[in-house]
């Protein structure tokens, strides 16, 4: 049951396409995972539609004519290869093959995944996303371990994916969607019965050198809960 | 607005339906009749939603973008499905991602290296769900006819939101306003024209 969802200023953003390409990678894996908020998405889209509807039309520039508009138009279209077919790619898999949402799954590396070892109980996958303003990543907590308290600096999205967590503000299951701001700290501790895999994006911090922001990472070290 | 038009002259105010009809026609039998029809009403909106307040885009992009968007609306007919979502709601998500396509092409971003397409995140048949084919093209006309009621502070949010592809926070700088204002003006917008659900 999903009781963490996107709210509406973040979901219209997306719908309207002004969102963040980082944080519209968080809102699709959401989306994928529930039924409640593509309901909401597709009135969104709706508002779209009837501003489109009502935009005072404009013509083109070039020619006042649609005809020859619409010859040029045909003539781009002929001259298009002809379509190739839509693959589905998909990257390495994880160990246990539950479903993941496919934005996930295409963002997986094609081969393995390289998983970090941020703690004993802590593990972090960073997936390339073609953008540097948001840091995408796994995170897999295992069962029952805790994180310690940290806070980013910057925007943290976060998606469970798998298992669940909680923490001072309650308990997360899969397809909660949680957005921080910075400066609020929490600790999440994973459930007892399974690892807990999260998709985490979170807004770049201000490195002092490449090396050294390695070092500095979110999750600092692990504490014995 | 010419809203009272409407009912009076069916002919130079087509239904929605008129537009997904044809539409189907283009994606199940590659319709130039109908192609050419979509075109000549679409692409002004298309044209005048993207250029939107002198806030949208330079008018070469926009007449780049506008083709760009027919090319996708022939290409991707033969998925469109009228139960699921109005042509204008599709056509308005083809124009979203082309908007985006474009300007990640052009921000300095290294799309080589992106595992992912505009597509993979924004599917324009995202929002469609079995669960609310029935009521949709009833949604669809309230909408429009509830925009037409929106308080202006609302409507200048919610245009720059959807026409100039603009985030919250950008509106606020650009308005010299609270983030929390912007916020709740698109949020009060999108309740008055009943496009939030409400949880539970």
């Amino acid at each position: 049951m999903i009781t963490f969802h996107p709210d509406e200023n973040l979901l219209a953003e997306y719908a309207a396409g002004s969102l963040d390409w980082g944080l519209s990678i968080s809102v699709k894996a959401h989306l994928a995972m529930c039924p409640q908020c593509r309901r909401q998405l597709s009135k969104l889209n709706m508002v779209g539609a009837a501003l489109l509807n009502e935009s005072a039309p404009a013509s083109s520039d070039m020619s006042a004519n649609t005809p020859s508009d619409f010859d040029s138009l045909m003539q781009k279209i002929r001259s298009l290869p002809k379509q190739e077919s839509k693959g589905v790619t998909e990257g390495a898999k994880l160990e246990d093959n539950s479903e993941l949402p496919e934005i996930v799954r295409k963002l997986l590396p094609k081969e393995r995944i390289k998983w970090r070892r941020v703690s004993p109980s802590l593990r972090e996958a960073q997936l390339t996303t073609g953008q540097d303003k948001y840091e995408v990543c796994l995170h897999k907590i295992s069962r029952g371990a805790k994180v310690a308290e940290h806070d980013h600096g910057g925007r943290e999205v976060t998606v469970i994916l798998q298992g669940s967590f909680s923490d001072e503000d309650g308990t997360y299951n899969v397809g909660d969607f949680m957005m921080r701001e910075p400066g609020q700290k929490h600790r999440p501790t994973a459930a007892q019965n399974q690892d807990c895999l999260c998709l985490s994006v979170v807004e770049a911090p201000v490195r002092l050198t490449g090396v050294l922001g390695k070092l500095i990472n979110p999750f600092l070290s692990f504490q014995p809960g | 607005m010419n809203t009272q038009m409407q009912d009076a002259s069916p002919n130079s105010n087509p239904s929605p339906k008129h537009w997904s009809d044809l539409l189907e026609k283009v994606g199940r039998s590659q319709d130039e009749d109908a192609f050419a029809a979509l075109h000549t009403h679409f692409s002004p909106l298309i044209r005048g939603f993207l250029q939107a307040h002198g806030g949208g885009m330079a008018l070469e992009t926009s007449e780049e973008l506008v083709q760009e968007v027919m090319v996708k609306v022939w290409l991707k007919a033969h998925s469109y499905d009228s139960s699921k979502a109005a042509a204008s709601t599709w056509i308005f998500t083809l124009t979203r991602n082309a908007r985006i396509d474009f300007l990640r092409k052009h921000a300095r971003q290294d799309a080589q290296t992106d595992p992912l397409t505009t597509e993979d995140i924004w599917d324009e048949d995202d929002g469609s769900q079995p669960y609310i084919y029935l009521h949709q093209s009833r949604t669809e006309k309230q909408v429009a006819h509830l925009l037409k009621t929106l308080p202006s502070e609302q409507r200048q949010c919610l245009q720059k939101v959807y026409m100039e592809g603009k985030s919250h926070t950008e509106i606020a700088s650009e308005l010299e306003l609270p983030l929390g204002t912007v916020k709740s003006r698109v949020r009060l917008g999108l309740k008055r024209l009943q496009a939030t659900i409400d949880v539970n």
